[in-house]
């Protein structure tokens, strides 16, 4: 069902806003009680970091007792003081301290158990917390975990390890596109300390941007997003940069097969800390020692720097800022030059209101460039794109009660897509080409609340109000018949500055109930709406740095997906094995498709190119997974299918998408054998990609065309299946500051030659890609299919060191 | 510019290229289907209807052509017809008496074939102004060769319809790599002529005789070249758009059975140029 209310009237809309901002911040005061808690912060002893996910509860009572949070923070209802306070974390020896009645505020500082063989997985879930929480859809994958899995050329990438996880497909061999749950990579919001990536990867999709060193904490919310995020229909990737400790400088870094990285951080004072990080491939510098100057005067790099400061004024207050900026460049022989650059900047402060109230605001400013150059005297130019998102978001966390939780807040997003610019050399035959710019204005509003109805039945009920007003400087076309497929113009008409153009709204309800059936499982459901107001104008499964974003406007109305969920979770021998199964179905109105032919970068009417209809997805995600001892790592399965049906696309017929792979395995295993040797294995099985095989062969203006059939995607490539292996050489721990380790990976450890591509072109002179020239004619032509592969037994070795 | 795009998403994928090895697909087959490709011009050497069919992919047998049609262009203001008669030396159909098109008349194609009419409609349009071509040695650089290089002149008066096609003719080879595709819009402007237009897609060598062709097409047309420039490049990898037939713009009049290609109605220009020799 689709639900848009059009504000045309701009005084409703500024009234409305008006409200939304009185009742975001007034109205959870209006709770706030005199509530007789204790509150604290649990630390790691040895490096002073908050320890998230610890339990702490009163001797004795620990049914009543809560987790610390993503700050090592926690509140404890008060009982008859004095009493002994419990708190224990797995790898850790617990604490157990007498607590008087004037004790406030306490710090809790545990000690790593002495012979634990596992590394201690530091996370803010309790051990149960898949089976207890309200949670469904929702992955957290520790850092730590993700560093074991073996990684294509030895760099360890976080958004390729999310692709271990059940409902995520990928879009091919290597690339870090994430297909959440029949979602295209668009659908996919990216962000990094509450800011968004608008291309979250490196060389054309095949490296995320994320440094692992730099960050702390990666969460995947593919199913019940809260309503405090949105702007995205399928999934929500929030990554978090470390922050400095607080106990002394310390560094770790790499160098690897193809980059090297190193971070830095500690206190530059009690109240500040920082960190650094910075990571560079050297393929370039091996280009430049070449005798040969067609290869010695060719760039090829990626980096990434970011920073994080953390101040903290008082015990209250927490103020972050952080920095990412990343770049992409590819250059031929000093001539032609491609890039493209992430910036992104956050500033976060969290404050405690209250013994029950928590602010958080964060401001961000997000930007995305490429450029493409091109140095000829008779055809030279220069080609670039930018566009922005600034956000401003308060949430006010309010927990009168322990079993009661509400979130409340406001999200303004501002968009800019800058004109595309292109610029000839002076003397190019060529003229110049510049669009218009298009802007927007998105307000989110939105409250949840958690609530314990009982101890066995929890739920989650929040609204999300999202408003989406495109706004000038910028120009619209009239379309004869107002429609642009007809492509003829039949008037502009101009909008000054944040003049009104166009308005979309909608409703986005969340809801999600828990029923504890046992003390070890649990059944779960929700539902969900999301509204997009932006996407990617594109027909290729894999993005490119020069995709092209459109904002919603008149002619093409914002996306939105409806996803219902039910899921039974288990655990088993004291939360040591984790199983859970999660079945949805996911409704997509207004998917975009493009025309065939489409030229959608260099135009300013960019919806005469477009196709727009419905999506729909299923499946059931089955995972076993043990967290703790020598032996760690998950078993996935996923049945799933996803549909397309777009009106002149495949006869106005369903279709499956390239990313449909209705059977998904993953297997992840690590395995501790000493302090010093540890090896991890990782096993991938999918259904093949959906792809188009041609059903014949015709001739037309010389050439031999292959022929298709009128339906897209009915064809198959073989399964997918891949294993990779990797070991781990931890040096002994002697006291010595400095502590190295290797890794040695091999990707593909089989040498399944999955396919990349077919095709379906030529064999000239029986010999594959053959060009022919005045001296080597073609003799011979047949029809053939061409198989292209990657990445069979690559091995990558990893030195890995910190101090 | 297109061909850059598809030089940047091959750059994507070539990058990352490990090995390539021919394989065998089992593929499935779909009964002949009719081709027409009809060229129609007001240059009369150039103008023809061949008619075939698809066959299985893997068949590598010589194409079934079509002898038994009736082709007929009808000028769609006079109703005069102009009959098409199969020369079995050539494969294809060419006109009685070697007629040809009028510059700003509009023309349908018909074909009658098995109890079914294929039918098109197109304009010849006026063509561009080609004043001179210029010919320049260029010393090797990135993205071409060494050799001498073609610069045409002229003027592009039109506002709209501005599709052209250029096909170049070397030492009597047609250049038909899916990289000697030559197609043009206004997307850049409309002064490519006045400045002077340098084809960099072609390296030529002392001695070469080459017939240079200007089509000025109709939209249908020059999108369906478009596409099929697209398809000839699509590598079928993540990178490109899921591969489909061109559009054709025939049509069976009783919307029975496919149909492949398309009508080329066309003004045309042509030259004859000698590297080192001058301009006929």
């Amino acid at each position: 069902m689709k639900i848009y209310i059009e504000f045309r009237n701009k005084k409703t809309h500024l009234l409305f806003g008006l409200i939304s901002l009185i009742f975001t911040f007034v109205s959870p005061i209006s709770y706030a009680q005199d509530r007789a808690v204790i509150e604290g912060v649990v630390y790691d002893v040895e490096s002073g970091d908050p320890l998230p996910g610890a339990n702490v509860y009163w001797a004795g009572r620990p049914q009543g007792g809560v987790v610390s949070d993503e700050y090592g923070r926690f509140q404890l209802q008060k009982i008859t003081l004095p009493a002994e306070l419990v708190v224990s974390f797995i790898g850790y020896q617990e604490i157990r301290r007498q607590i008087q009645d004037n004790d406030k505020s306490i710090k809790i500082y545990l000690r790593p158990e002495e012979f634990a063989l596992s590394e201690v997985v530091v996370s803010e879930r309790r051990p149960d917390e898949n089976v207890r929480s309200l949670e469904m859809g929702k992955s957290v994958v520790p850092i730590s975990t993700i560093k074991n899995i073996p990684a294509l050329f030895g760099e360890v990438d976080i958004l390729r390890s999310l692709q271990m996880l059940p409902g995520i497909q990928t879009a091919g061999e290597g690339t870090t596109g994430l297909f959440v749950r029949g979602g295209s990579a668009d659908q996919n919001l990216v962000q990094l300390d509450g800011a968004p990536i608008y291309n979250p990867s490196h060389f054309f999709g095949f490296f995320s941007v994320f440094n692992p060193d730099a960050i702390d904490n990666v969460s995947l919310y593919k199913g019940n997003i809260p309503a405090q995020y949105g702007g995205r229909l399928s999934s929500l990737v929030d990554v978090s940069l470390k922050e400095g400790n607080t106990n002394r400088i310390k560094g770790e870094g790499g160098i690897g097969t193809i980059s090297s990285r190193f971070t830095i951080d500690g206190p530059i004072n009690d109240k500040l800390t920082f960190v650094a990080s910075g990571r560079r491939t050297y393929a370039d510098i091996f280009l430049g020692l070449s005798n040969d100057p067609n290869i010695r005067n060719n760039s090829l790099y990626f980096y990434d720097l970011s920073g994080k400061i953390t101040y903290r004024p008082s015990d209250k207050d927490k103020i972050t800022i952080s920095s990412y900026f990343g770049n992409d460049f590819l250059g031929l022989s000093e001539q032609f030059g491609f890039g493209w650059t992430n910036w992104v900047n956050s500033a976060v402060w969290n404050r405690t209101l209250g013994e029950n109230l928590f602010l958080d605001v964060n401001a961000y400013h997000s930007s995305y460039n490429y450029a493409v150059s091109f140095e000829d005297e008779d055809s030279g130019f220069a080609w670039d794109n930018l566009f922005s998102e600034s956000g401003l978001r308060g949430e006010l966390v309010y927990t009168p009660k322990e079993n009661l939780q509400f979130n409340t807040g406001l999200h303004t997003q501002y968009y800019h897509f800058a004109p595309l610019n292109f610029q000839p050399d002076e003397g190019s035959s060529l003229e110049g080409i510049g669009t218009t710019a298009r802007n927007a204005i998105q307000y989110n509003l939105f409250i949840s609340s958690q609530l314990e109805i009982n101890p066995r039945l929890s739920a989650e009920v929040g609204l999300r109000k999202s408003i989406y007003q495109q706004i000038g400087r910028g120009i619209e076309y009239e379309y004869e018949n107002d429609n642009p497929q007809t492509e003829e113009i039949t008037g502009i008409i101009s909008y000054d500055n944040f003049q009104t153009m166009q308005v979309y709204s909608g409703w986005e309800p969340r809801a999600a109930l828990r029923y504890l059936v046992n003390e070890s499982s649990s059944v779960k459901a929700s539902y969900n709406r999301n509204y997009q107001y932006l996407q990617v104008a594109s027909n290729s499964s894999a993005g490119l740095p020069i995709d092209r974003w459109v904002p919603a406007d008149r002619y093409m109305s914002p996306i939105s997906a409806d996803q219902y969920s039910v899921g039974y979770f288990k655990n088993l021998r004291n939360n040591r094995w984790e199983f859970s199964v999660e079945a949805y179905y996911k409704d997509f109105q207004n998917i975009i498709d493009l025309k065939q032919g489409a030229n959608v970068l260099f135009t300013d009417n960019v919806e005469t190119e477009i196709l727009a209809g419905r999506g729909w997805a299923y499946g059931a995600e089955f995972l076993i997974r043990k967290n703790v001892g020598s032996t760690t790592g998950w078993i996935g399965y996923t049945y799933s299918r996803t549909f397309r049906q777009i009106e002149g696309i495949s006869m106005g017929q369903p279709f499956n998408p390239r990313f449909d792979r209705p059977h998904d395995l993953n297997l992840v295993l690590n395995q501790q054998f000493n302090p010093k040797w540890s090896a991890s294995l990782t096993f991938v099985y999918t259904t093949g990609q959906a792809v188009t095989f041609p059903i014949g062969i015709y001739e037309v203006d010389n050439q031999r065309l292959p022929l298709y059939s009128e339906l897209r995607n009915e064809d198959r490539f073989p399964d997918y299946h891949r294993m990779d292996v990797s070991f781990n050489y931890k040096a002994p721990d002697k006291g010595r500051k400095w502590r190295g380790s290797w890794n040695f990976s091999v990707y593909n450890v089989y040498g399944r030659k999955n396919p990349f591509s077919y095709q379906f072109a030529e064999i000239l002179n029986e010999t594959i890609n053959f060009q022919p020239s005045l001296d080597n004619p073609v003799t011979t032509r047949r029809p053939g299919v061409v198989k292209t592969y990657l990445f069979t037994f690559l091995p990558s070795l990893t030195y890995n060191f910190e101090f | 510019m297109k061909k850059l795009i598809i030089y940047i998403v091959l750059l994507s994928s070539f990058l990352v290229y490990s090995c390539q090895e021919e394989v065998f697909i089992d593929l499935e087959s779909q009964p002949d289907i009719p081709v027409i490709e009809a060229i129609w011009t007001d240059a009369p050497g150039l103008n023809q209807v061949s008619i075939s069919y698809s066959k299985d992919y893997y068949n590598l047998e010589e194409n079934q052509v079509e002898s038994e049609a009736d082709v007929f262009i009808q000028d769609e203001e006079t109703g005069q017809v102009f009959p098409f008669r199969f020369v079995p030396q050539i494969g294809a159909y060419l006109p009685v008496n070697n007629q040809k098109a009028q510059v700003d008349r509009e023309y349908s194609l018909n074909v009658l074939l098995n109890g079914r009419h294929y039918y098109s409609k197109g304009k010849v349009l006026p063509p561009p102004t080609l004043d001179s071509i210029a010919v320049n040695f260029r010393e090797e650089r990135l993205f071409r060769d060494e050799g001498y290089y073609l610069t045409l002149y002229g003027d592009i008066p039109f506002d709209r319809d501005n599709n052209y096609r250029i096909r170049i003719v070397r030492n009597d080879t047609l250049l038909n790599r899916r990289n000697d595709y030559l197609l043009f819009d206004d997307t850049f402007g409309t002064q490519i002529l006045n400045r002077g237009f340098e084809l960099t897609g072609y390296a030529f060598k002392e001695n070469d005789r080459i017939r240079l062709e200007l089509f000025r097409l109709n939209r249908e047309a020059y999108d369906y070249l478009n596409e099929l420039v697209g398809l000839l490049f699509n590598d079928g990898g993540l990178f490109s758009p899921p591969p489909q037939n061109p559009t054709t713009n025939i049509i069976e009049l009783n919307e029975e059975g496919e149909v492949l290609g398309y009508f080329k109605s066309s003004s045309v220009l042509s030259s004859i140029i000698t590297i080192g020799g001058s301009e006929e």
